[in-house]
């Protein structure tokens, strides 16, 4: 097989596929690699390139998990300690450096002689013991939302836009244990002044059920966590639509987002 | 331009900092991709401890082969994928058959989590349907070559099928396939 190939026939595009499925010979596989790398075949290159891709989408279908944080930090340590220096930053860069290097001197003078202040000191203090509490409750926020999302009974539903929104999409996280919904929209744009967003429980039998009242904000994106009432064991779908401002009881206006249980 | 293409775009220039060893932009790379990629590894060597592992040493194969990336030649995630698929192939290959039972046996639910965010849920959706619209007979020998390294000698020999006709089935897939999922090659 060393030449290049002019045009793709049925026998070539069985050997693409089998290449890109993984389904050749170990021997197959050597031989047609070779020819792929050394021959440069235009056209069972393209072959290849195109199935591979479609193959590699196999992968989005499976459910998403996390390595643990153990992986990055051997990765970027490995990464990082192999890094040279002497690229990380181009010659002609090295007066910035000196400058800055100067700078950072006198920064550090200027410092020491603010610090020798007792207030300012105690001043300093308490902004950071603040800065720390707030990253506290964000930490905490984080972490309880991780812990949802990868608990053992979380369900996920993804809604897609309806009508004019159909580049909006949405994803619900449904935590059956603690019974809440974590729900993130994209690509939404804000209701209307006088209009609101309404998120709707869509039981098996019987009508919707308010779930909440929103707006997006500007970039179009939302993230709210929404409780889940004792009684919805059941439902069929989770909706969005577009209401009157503060929402109804009962759905009245168009579908902004859909998605089947 | 889609926002599927602005994430194309930026991975290439990911790896382009990449290939002039800028760590960070391994970092936001890793960030984007990991748990895609380790969806993919842990599905071929269903143990997570020998997953983590394989997923460092695909990271660090994109790390050092940055330079060698060939944008003609495919997508960035298409690329990483097929390291990804590649690397976890040849691990449960080194362990033998044995031991591969017995992983998985052991260990067959990871723990679940958010999907990387930068995988447009519109090119999710569309995956799914072209898997489901997949006829069932080419689907399974697709995924026992793709998922468990099994040549067609092999998938022949499992199926009880002929070989000719697991050939032109793996074909007949994978022509679906891209047909279905030609806007997002």
């Amino acid at each position: 097989m060393s030449m290049k190939h002019t045009e793709l026939t049925d026998d070539l595009q069985e050997r693409a596929s089998l290449y890109a499925a993984g389904a050749m010979t170990e021997d197959e596989r050597l031989e047609y690699a070779r020819h792929l790398e050394e021959d440069q075949c235009p056209v069972c290159q393209a072959e290849v390139k195109e199935l591979q891709s479609a193959i590699s989408f196999f992968a989005l279908t499976l459910p998403p998990s996390s390595p643990s944080a153990a992986v990055k930090i051997r990765l970027m340590e490995q990464a990082r300690g192999n890094a040279p220096a002497a690229q990380q930053r181009p010659r002609g860069f090295r007066w910035v450096e000196r400058v800055s290097a100067a700078l950072a001197v006198l920064a550090i003078a200027v410092a020491f002689v603010l610090s020798r202040t007792n207030t300012d000191l105690r001043h300093q203090a308490d902004l950071l013991r603040s800065r720390i509490a707030q990253l506290e409750v964000q930490l905490a926020g984080q972490q309880n939302t991780i812990a949802m999302l990868t608990s053992a009974g979380v369900r996920v539903v993804d809604l897609a836009g309806q009508g004019s929104n159909v580049q909006a999409s949405g994803r619900i996280f449904w935590d059956q244990q603690q019974k809440r919904w974590f729900f993130s929209i994209r690509n939404l744009p804000p209701a209307p002044p006088d209009k609101s967003y309404q998120l709707w429980f869509v039981p098996k039998t019987g009508n919707p059920i308010s779930a909440t009242v929103f707006n997006t904000a500007a970039d179009g994106t939302l993230s709210v966590e929404v409780p889940v009432p004792n009684e919805i064991t059941e439902l069929k779908a989770a909706a969005v639509t577009t209401e009157p401002l503060g929402g109804r009881p009962q759905p009245t206006g168009d579908f902004a987002l859909l998605g089947a249980m | 331009m889609s926002e599927q293409h602005q994430v194309e775009d930026d991975d290439r220039v990911l790896i382009q900092r990449m290939a002039s060893k800028d760590a960070n932009a391994l970092d936001v790379f890793y960030t984007r991709y990991n748990r895609i990629a380790f969806s993919l590894v842990f599905r071929i060597v269903r143990n997570r401890e020998d997953a983590e592992d394989v997923l460092t040493d695909v990271f660090w194969q994109v790390w050092q082969q940055s330079s060698r990336y060939d944008a003609s030649r495919g997508k960035p995630l298409a690329w990483l994928l097929t390291i990804a698929r590649t690397r976890a192939i040849d691990r449960i290959r080194s362990m033998g058959r044995q031991d591969l039972h017995n992983h998985q046996q052991r260990e067959a639910n990871p723990a679940p989590a958010a999907p990387d965010p930068v995988i447009v849920s519109a090119t999710r959706g569309a995956v799914q349907e072209a898997l489901q619209s997949l006829e069932e007979q080419q689907r399974i020998p697709l995924e026992m070559a793709y998922f468990q390294g099994m040549s067609h000698t092999e998938i022949a020999a499992a199926l009880g099928q002929p070989l000719g006709t697991v050939k032109d089935r793996i074909r007949t897939g994978m022509m679906h396939l891209r047909k279905r999922l030609r806007p997002y090659l």
